[in-house]
């Protein structure tokens, strides 16, 4: 008897070690988005507080407060946050995916190539993509760089006609990520 | 003289015009740090405003939260584990355990921590 109640601790230890994930996040993921078009105003936005997780087993999920985009032109904020991205009805933009094939133990400290695919959530309405993604590890810290093209289309964004000129049509996001583990 | 007088007036209309104008397309970001805060309430209250669906009351506006430091990164500094305070410049003199009151715009709610955020965020004492 003494030595089933053992075995079963023992296989249970095992089996949860064996399971275990191991998590790393961050509440200060870089976002950049750029749209500006030769020869008018730069149309530039950075945010510097997303929220990040990665996952060992690969599993990746982002979430930025939409308010969060600065411009360097106040009225371009303004217009971005009232008439485009509609940032109080919609205060949220998130990514939930998954990192291809992704393996721990194979990252070292030069960045190596993965896929990264999912669902970016903006304005109401998602869109799946995929990416490549660069993710290294320093010590205890991961760090993950991508970078994609969006299109406002996609997710409903409307620009007038007014400026549609002065906004490129496909958005260049990039993003950067120093996740810290969390054991 | 008429004719001339017409030419100046047009002339400054016009000059009057282009001001207004280009104060309006490039006027100041809002300066978070002279304006009044809307609430002076503690870190767990503002993330109440989010539970209860209050957001309206808090959301882009200034705000002050008291809390302890239960994090602090190069730019950002976590309130009772619950609010997170980012800030333009990089961080002194700030210490874990501290209790500190922080003015900021709140930006939203992060559902993937569970943490309300702030930005532009200054330290009031």
């Amino acid at each position: 008897m003494r030595n089933l109640v053992l075995t079963i601790i023992f296989l249970s230890s095992i089996f949860s070690i064996i399971n275990a994930q191991e998590k790393f996040i961050t509440k200060s993921g870089e976002i950049n988005f750029e749209a500006s078009v030769p020869s008018f105003e730069e149309v530039k936005a950075t945010h510097n507080s997303v929220s990040a997780i990665i996952k060992s087993n690969g599993e990746f999920a982002s979430l930025a407060l939409v308010k969060g985009f600065r411009f360097k032109v106040a009225l371009m904020e303004e217009h971005f946050n009232e008439n485009y991205a509609e940032s109080s009805t919609y205060p949220k933009a998130t990514f939930k995916g998954k990192v291809k094939d992704f393996d721990i133990s194979e990252l070292s400290t030069d960045h190596k190539e993965y896929v990264l695919l999912g669902t970016v959530n903006m304005h109401g309405v998602d869109k799946n993509i995929e990416t490549k993604a660069f993710i290294r590890k320093v010590g205890d810290n991961l760090f993950l760089d991508t970078q994609f093209v969006l299109k406002p289309k996609d997710f409903n964004i409307e620009i007038p006609s007014v400026v549609s000129s002065k906004i490129a049509e496909e958005i260049r996001v990039s993003a950067s990520f120093e996740f810290k583990g969390t054991s | 003289m008429k004719k001339q007088v017409k030419i100046v007036i047009s002339l400054v209309l016009l000059l009057l015009g282009v001001y207004f104008a280009y104060n309006y397309m490039y006027q100041d970001h809002r300066n978070i740090k002279e304006e009044k805060a809307v609430v002076l309430i503690s870190a767990s209250e503002l993330v109440s405003y989010f539970n209860k669906n209050n957001s309206e009351k808090v959301l882009n506006k200034t705000i002050q939260v008291s809390g302890i430091i239960t994090e602090i990164d190069i730019k950002n500094i976590l309130l009772d584990d619950k609010v997170q305070c980012s800030f333009d410049a990089e961080i002194k003199n700030l210490n874990l355990n501290e209790t500190i009151t922080v003015k900021g715009r709140c930006i939203g709610f992060d559902e993937l921590f569970d943490v309300a955020k702030i930005d532009q965020s200054s330290i009031i004492k």
